[in-house]
């Protein structure tokens, strides 16, 4: 579709929609796609999807309305979705929840002026033994102590990138 | 196995009963045919079961837990109990969960009274509710100007929503969110944006979804019903007209009701407000010192009796003519014609099957013999291969659309499609998305590519080797010409392959069941009538025109257009569809009328018009037709009525024509009278009587049956009915009222001349490619039915003005693109006979070149259009024209 | 708690020979494919494309017991062998990596650590139902498992794992990752299916099952990542092997548990089914990780009825966990100390069901809201006494009358703690009726 974000990604929409026998299958790849270019689905994403997809405006807004990542609206530049299942809990989530609020002075759902952070409270994000946990945008932050959730969103705000985050999965930790 | 079809069979119990159904039907169904009911949201018969309401449990024996019989198909030798205590304590309980969320706010709901949560509420809900918490409340939003939505009401069934994908295959609504937020909408926080079929409306087992044209106006049991036909196209459809101390209310439709089995259109389902218009006419008026005035029916009939009484003893009967709609009943055309030809001695007489279905009618006498379809609908949704040719088919003619979407989807049919559409997806539906083959033409092309099938079929060797025995010369002959013409020449204008006229004829051909299915942009368009004998020639080729389930149907416009064919409301047709010319039909007419009509041949409407404009046609009588409108000014209408000393009118509006008229009388409705009507399969169908005539308006038989007692021909019915009766017993084929006829087959012997050499009269004309146009424009402006419209009737209704008020000429956002406009922008259309200017929109299924503009906001447009008239059939094409475009 | 600093979250050395999380276990193990191929990957793909037939290599799942590590415990190989067999169309395989029943944390694990495993499961799995094309169905969240796994999928594609005519067989299998989008019901076979179709992921009823109405209504293989993890070293070392492993006939092999909570070692522990919930509580996870003692645990993730410390020497076998009235269910191990409210911890929980219920069945949709209110009430001092047969009321009215699992599961946490703790919540709402009543003398000012 002309003027449509997916212009410049026309080779990896293909490669998407090529990987799957019946063309709507690629319909939550490409809400992806269109989140990471845009930081959320816009009208117009939704629209030139269902464009490349055989589909209805109507029937692209169904399936985004279902799945709770998408966003529809533009949000911060940091999404910090802090876990509050049980299982997190129990390990005090809810004091990384009140910490972050502190610091960043926003209550859950809001975003900071300075439009870098939005608050979320979010279920199970499958990180049970290593709580209390966030997840900021593409990466995990795990076991957080006041100390480090500050010092996460401080380095983000700096340097857009913190050391802390989680590398590959492992709990307990191998002796080395 | 059952002993009558040899289907296989299974025998249950349900709730003690013993009973015998087919294999794979639902527990809900076999309970259903046992004289069970079991309460249910989700289940509805036309839908794929979804099972998400939980209410239809059932207990079945050997099975652990409670099961949904909506879901559940019946086994051999099952035990089925459906009101077991577990069974209606489930239900108890889930009408508990239904109604914890629901406002209760049946007094100020229109579904209230017809409501399947109030009725099953009354039955299993205690009086007190344990649900004491906060309600979940949905702020209320706009949905549409037609239909309001009341999400707290809804009880997530998603009837609407299915409905609106597998039936419909709109897929206009969304259900958004999820969970117990899950509301219905459309985009985002957009308008509703559809084909308004009000199917969502009427399958809400609740009232979440409701028509805002009768909001708040009744209580169900206030409402008067009248089982009739929708007087829109012809497809005929089954509406319940409501009605309320004489006013029209709403319109349902029921399942098992009529050909459409409950689907509506947005003509039939909101445009139902036309006849109660307040422009409708209520009084006679004669035209005196210039202007038209209200008289008394005595003295407007007495004038027309005089009038037309002094102009057939001065010029004879040769200088009267008349037209009539075919949108009126059977008993109006029938009596029209018996009025021309036994009252006032003319055979000059024609309706509005003139503007098009003639030209199918023609080609199926003169190739099969008969005047009718060979399939019906249900053969139609089981064929094996459909090909479509310039159908339009969801705007013209919905419920046609609707049963190959079934064909198609449900029933894995393959489709073929040639049509000026892109497959392009969007909230009204696209017959060429559901396309196995979809050739692409441009309005003007259709002629062409039926050639370019012809030619596929020789290429591909398709040709039935029975024809080729049988006829080697009509083979032959064709094979000749086709030759000669070059796939280069056919596809010049196009960006269509030769390859793909060949797949799409293989496909076409491996159907054993296949059907051709003909619309307006062939019927319409120059050289309609050849292309529409070309056609025969390709099933004739394929060995398919003769075959059971196979056939041609052509599309019908106006609602009875079948029917004035069949009353014999055109010149060289009488009633019966025998032609005048023969003798023997004259007697036969006679042994009824005891009198013969008159043998002369009649005149087509053109040849009418032509007559009047030089004077020799004097009198004309026009009954709900308006050639002013409806023809371009090029046509000459305008001079001919100048000229005519008597045009009489016969209208329910003040119609261009009727505005020129020396007496208009004021006729009734379809809503107000009765009568019965043949839909484009030949299924005769009754229309009743809902409201009483407005004013003093009358049903047109009875105006001209006033006449003829006047004009001392006196031709006296009591009711309606005693007209049917007449026709009943001269046409025996419309006897039957109810299931269509069994259609006919076509006749061995007339196919037999036609291959033999019939064929070969207008050979020529017909297997050549049309010429180039020579005319400047460079676009091809193309006047189209609209889906929110049919003819102009429909612009008197105000809910279909809600939706669509006025005409757009909509461009292949391209085109847009290359004239600097975009959609709300005007352009100006020219060409030598003309100008106008229009808003434009941009619509993507819209081929590039072409302009397509809705045909019933046409008015200033119409200077752009010349009539080129049928050689043969004598139908005027005025549809499309070669145009300049450019903004303003 | 200060993790790693003491010690308490580093692996102890375990006296059973582990399967599933042996390669990671090695120091310096990177999960990359030469890594893997060092360890011996692939030589059972290698093994079974040299001459062991499709339908042999069901039989060999089938004999070792291996049942789905997902949740519900249906035999592997059974599952397998319902796709039919003259079917002529596609058919499919889909890796469940949707990861969500809160508690579970075992296949991030799995495919961050050692994608490779997984893949060579999946791939010997495609050749038995012989399907060529498979997905891997990955929670939205998990970023960089679904990069790891890519990247994994395109070193066995370059080495010649994956792709067309695979290690010179006529085997065609290709992989692909499939990201979700935030919604733990896709993880039930038929959503996942539907969400993977594109659209809003709401469980089919059944039957048909997807093994003949799957993806695309094609036959359809739905499994687990750790149930596919397994496959390869079933394959390597025998079904016999496999199923003297645990408590034979019916729980054989090992499952990774993931155990969370109030303890003080957290993690996943491979153990043989039929260990003891205490042996994995107090020897694996070092104990509890205060001065509090054990008060409840949760057994199979959310979805399972709370125990309590009576059950500890429950073994954690599929019908073991049954017998005491839960379910082994994703093998998520919650354990929850004295003082832990269990009206607090069934609330909570409930609050996911409600966020998660995808709204497809009344009861479910209509039920999970009313509940949660009810909790929340009953948790902020404003419950009634009536309100308790309310609840078991309404969970009987969910339980077993919706069209998945998902209902079932959302009263697990109500039902068990009220079967277990009701004193609690009589004691809150006593309270509540106290304070109420005391708050109604109150002289009413004119
Ligand atoms: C509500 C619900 C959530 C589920 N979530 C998961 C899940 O996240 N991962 C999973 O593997 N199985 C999940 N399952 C189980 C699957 O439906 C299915 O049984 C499983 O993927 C089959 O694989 P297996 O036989 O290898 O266990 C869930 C089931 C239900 C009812
Ligand atoms: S039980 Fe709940 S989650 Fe499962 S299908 Fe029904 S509404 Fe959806
Ligand atoms: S009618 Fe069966 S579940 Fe709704």
């Amino acid at each position: 579709m002309a003027g449509s974000i997916f212009d410049h990604l026309q080779e990896e929409v293909q490669d998407i929609i090529g990987r799957y026998p019946v063309k709507r299958s690629a319909l939550l790849p490409l809400l992806n796609l269109a989140q990471r270019e845009e930081g959320y689905v816009s009208e117009e994403a939704m629209k030139a999807i269902a464009a490349l997809l055989d589909l209805t405006p109507p029937q692209v807004y169904e399936t985004v309305t279902f799945y709770t990542m998408f966003n529809l609206k533009p949000i911060g530049k940091f999404h910090v979705q802090v876990c509050k299942s049980l299982m997190c809990a129990l390990v005090g989530s809810d004091d990384v929840i009140e910490w972050i609020r502190e610091k960043l002075g926003i209550r859950v759902g809001q975003t900071t002026d300075d439009g870098l952070f939005t608050l979320s409270v979010v279920e199970c994000l499958g990180s049970c033994a290593t709580g209390p946990m966030m997840q900021i945008n593409d990466d995990y932050y795990e076991r957080l102590t006041k100390e480090t959730v500050c010092r996460i969103l401080d380095e983000l705000k700096q340097q857009g990138d913190c050391p802390l985050k989680s590398g590959p999965f492992m709990v307990p930790e191998p002796t080395s | 196995m059952s002993q009558e079809t040899g289907q296989p069979t299974v025998t249950l119990t349900i709730d003690g009963m013993t009973i015998t159904v087919p294999k794979d039907t639902l527990v809900i169904e076999a309970a259903r045919q046992a004289g069970v009911m079991i309460p249910h949201f989700c289940y509805h018969p036309k839908l794929a079961p979804d099972a998400n309401c939980r209410m239809c449990f059932v207990e079945i024996e050997k099975m652990p837990r409670l099961q949904t019989s909506c879901s559940t198909k019946v086994a051999e030798g099952m035990v089925v109990r459906t009101t077991s205590p577990t069974v209606q304590q489930a239900r108890k309980s889930v009408l508990e969960f239904i109604l914890a969320n629901h406002p209760l706010d049946c007094p100020v709901c229109d579904q209230g009274g017809r409501c399947d949560l109030q009725d099953f509420s009354h039955e299993y809900t205690p009086p007190v509710s344990r649900f004491t918490e906060l309600k979940r409340v949905f702020p209320k939003e706009y949905f549409s100007a037609l239909i309001e939505t009341q999400m707290n009401r809804c009880v997530q069934c998603l009837r609407c929503v299915r409905y609106c994908d597998q039936v419909m295959d709109v897929k206009a609504l969304a259900p958004q969110g999820r969970g117990t937020l899950t509301e219905i909408k459309s985009f985002g926080h957009h308008e509703l944006d559809c084909e308004f079929c009000g199917g969502c409306v009427q399958i809400c087992p609740v009232g979440a979804i409701t028509s805002r044209l009768s909001m708040y106006e009744f209580r169900p049991w206030m409402l008067k019903r009248a089982e009739t036909i929708c007087g829109y196209c012809g497809d005929g459809c089954e509406i319940t007209l409501q009605t309320k101390e004489n006013r029209l209310i709403e319109v349902n439709s029921t399942l098992g009701g009529g050909r459409n089995n409950a689907d509506l259109c947005a003509r039939g389902f909101f445009g139902y407000h036309a006849s109660t218009h307040p422009d409708r006419l209520t009084t006679p008026l004669v035209r005196k010192d210039g202007h038209l005035v209200e008289v008394t029916w005595e003295e407007a009939l007495e004038t027309v009796a005089a009038q037309v009484g002094w102009v057939k003893d001065e010029y004879g009967p040769e200088a009267i003519g008349g037209l009539i709609s075919a949108r009126c009943t059977n008993e109006d055309l029938y009596l029209f014609q018996k009025f021309m030809r036994l009252v006032l001695g003319t055979n000059h007489l024609d309706s509005s099957v003139r503007y098009g279905y003639m030209n199918a009618i023609e080609a199926f006498r003169r190739v099969q013999g008969l005047h009718r379809w060979t399939v019906t609908f249900d053969d139609v949704v089981a064929a094996d291969t459909l090909m479509l040719i310039g159908t339009n088919v969801t705007e013209t003619n919905p419920i046609t659309g609707l049963k190959i979407k079934e064909a198609v989807k449900q029933r894995g049919a393959r489709l073929i499609t040639l049509e000026s559409l892109k497959p392009v997806r969007g909230t009204i539906s696209n017959i060429a998305t559901l396309a196995t083959h979809h050739l692409e033409l441009s309005p003007d092309q259709f002629g062409i590519g039926v050639l370019g099938l012809i030619k596929a079929v020789f290429e591909q060797g398709l040709v039935d080797s029975a024809l080729e025995q049988e006829a080697p010369e009509y083979v032959g002959a064709l094979r000749t010409k086709i030759e000669a013409i070059t796939w280069d020449r056919l596809l010049a204008h196009s960006t269509l392959t030769p390859s793909m006229f060949h797949a799409a004829v293989r496909t076409f051909e491996q159907g054993a069941r296949s059907i051709v299915v003909v619309g307006q942009g062939v019927l319409r368009s120059p050289g309609g009538y050849a292309t529409m004998v070309n056609i025969h020639d390709v099933l004739l080729l394929l060995g398919r025109l003769d075959r059971p389930g196979c056939g041609i149907a052509a599309l019908a416009e106006e609602n009875n257009e079948q029917g004035a064919i069949e009353m014999g409301a055109v010149p060289d047709l009488l009633p019966g569809a025998l032609p005048v010319s023969d003798p023997e039909a004259r007697r036969a007419v006679a042994a009824s009328w005891g009198q013969e009509p008159p043998r002369t041949p009649g005149l087509t409407m053109m040849e009418m018009i032509e007559r009047a404009k030089t004077g020799h046609l004097k009198a004309l009588f026009v009954v709900g037709e308006n050639p002013l409108g409806s023809l371009p000014p090029s046509a000459g209408v305008a001079e001919a009525l100048d000229r005519v000393e008597l045009l009489v009118c016969q209208e329910l509006f003040l119609t261009e024509t009727a505005q020129r008229a020396h007496v208009v009388l004021p006729a009734c409705s379809y809503a107000e009278k009765d009568g019965t009507c043949i839909n484009t399969e030949g299924h005769t169908q009754a229309v009743r009587k809902a409201i009483e005539p407005l004013g003093e308006s009358r049903p047109d038989w009875e105006i001209f049956s006033a006449l003829s007692v006047l004009l001392d021909s006196p031709m006296e019915y009591e009711t309606a009915k005693d007209l049917t009766k007449e026709i009943r017993n001269m046409i025996p084929a419309s006897r039957v009222l109810g299931p269509a006829p069994l259609p006919p087959r076509p006749d061995r012997e007339v196919l037999r001349r036609y291959i033999l050499g019939g064929y070969r009269d207008d050979l020529d004309g017909r297997l050549t490619p049309p010429p180039v146009t020579k005319t400047t424009g460079t676009m091809t402006l193309s006047f189209a039915q609209s889906l929110f419209h049919s003819g102009k009737f429909s612009t008197k209704a105000k809910g279909l003005l809600k939706i669509q008020s006025a005409g757009v000429a909509n461009l292949n956002p391209q085109d847009a693109e290359r004239l600097g406009v975009r959609t709300g922008d005007r352009i100006e259309i020219r060409n030598e006979g003309g100008s106008a200017i229009t808003p434009v929109r941009a619509w993507e299924r819209v081929p590039e070149g072409v302009v397509v503009f809705p045909e019933h906001f046409d008015q200033d447009l119409r200077q752009v259009m010349s009539v080129t008239v049928d050689p043969r059939t004598g139908v005027p094409y005025c549809k499309l024209a070669r145009v300049s475009v450019e903004k303003v | 708690m200060d993790p790693g600093s003491d010690g308490t979250t580093k692996l102890m050395a375990s006296k059973y020979e582990k399967i599933l999380l042996k390669n990671m276990e090695q120091p310096g193990y990177t999960g990359s494919l030469q890594d893997y191929e060092k360890a011996g990957g692939y030589q059972a793909l290698r093994k079974v494309l040299g001459g062991i037939p499709p339908d042999e290599v069901i039989d060999i799942v089938k004999r070792s017991g291996l049942r789905g590590r997902g949740g519900a415990g249906f035999p592997t190989g059974v599952k397998w062998g319902f796709i039919p067999k003259d079917h002529p169309g596609p058919r499919f395989l889909c890796c469940n990596a949707d990861e969500s029943e809160p508690g579970t944390f075992k296949d991030r694990q799995l495919m961050e650590r050692d994608p490779h495993q997984v893949l060579e499961g999946m791939i010997i799995t495609c050749y038995a139902i012989r399907a060529s094309l498979a997905y891997i169905y990955i929670r939205g969240e998990f970023r960089l498992a679904a990069k790891i796994l890519e990247r994994a999928i395109r070193e066995a594609r370059a080495a010649g794992y994956l792709g067309s005519r695979i290690l010179g067989s006529e085997l065609d299998v290709q992989i692909h990752v499939h990201a979700g989008a935030g919604a733990y019901i896709c993880g039930e076979e038929t959503a996942l299916l539907e969400s993977l179709e594109g659209k809003r992921g709401l469980p089919r009823f059944k039957p048909p099952f997807p093994a003949t109405h799957g993806l695309y209504q094609k036959p359809t293989v739905v499994n687990n990542v750790e149930t596919l993890a397994n496959i390869p070293h079933i394959i390597m070392r025998g079904a016999e092997w496999y199923a003297s492993i645990g408590s034979p006939p019916k729980s054989t092999g090992t499952r990774v548990f993931c155990l969370s909570g109030h303890v003080k070692r957290p993690g996943n522990y491979e153990l043989p089914m039929g260990t003891t919930f205490r042996e994995l509580i107090f020897e694996h996870g070092g104990g509890m990780r205060g001065e509090k003692p054990l008060k409840a645990f949760i057994p199979g993730g959310a979805s399972a009825p709370f125990l309590t410390p009576d059950h500890l020497d429950v073994k954690m076998d599929f019908e073991s966990v049954a017998m005491a009235g839960s379910m082994l269910g994703s093998g998520g191990v919650t354990v929850m100390e004295e003082g832990t409210s269990m009206v607090w911890a069934a609330l909570r929980l409930m609050e996911f069901f409600y966020h998660e219920s995808c709204g497809k069945c009344t009861p479910c949709r209509e039920g999970s809201s009313w509940l949660v209110q009810i909790l929340q009430r009953i948790w902020q001092g404003e419950g009634r006494m009536s309100d308790l047969d309310l609840l078991v009321d309404l969970c009987k009215n969910i339980e077993g009358r919706t069209v998945c699992a998902f209902g079932d599961a959302e009263v697990a946490p109500i039902l068990s703690t009220l079967r277990y703790w009701r004193s609690e919540y009589e004691e809150l709402i006593a309270r509540a009726e106290a304070s109420r009543s005391s708050k109604k003398e109150l002289p009413v000012v004119a």
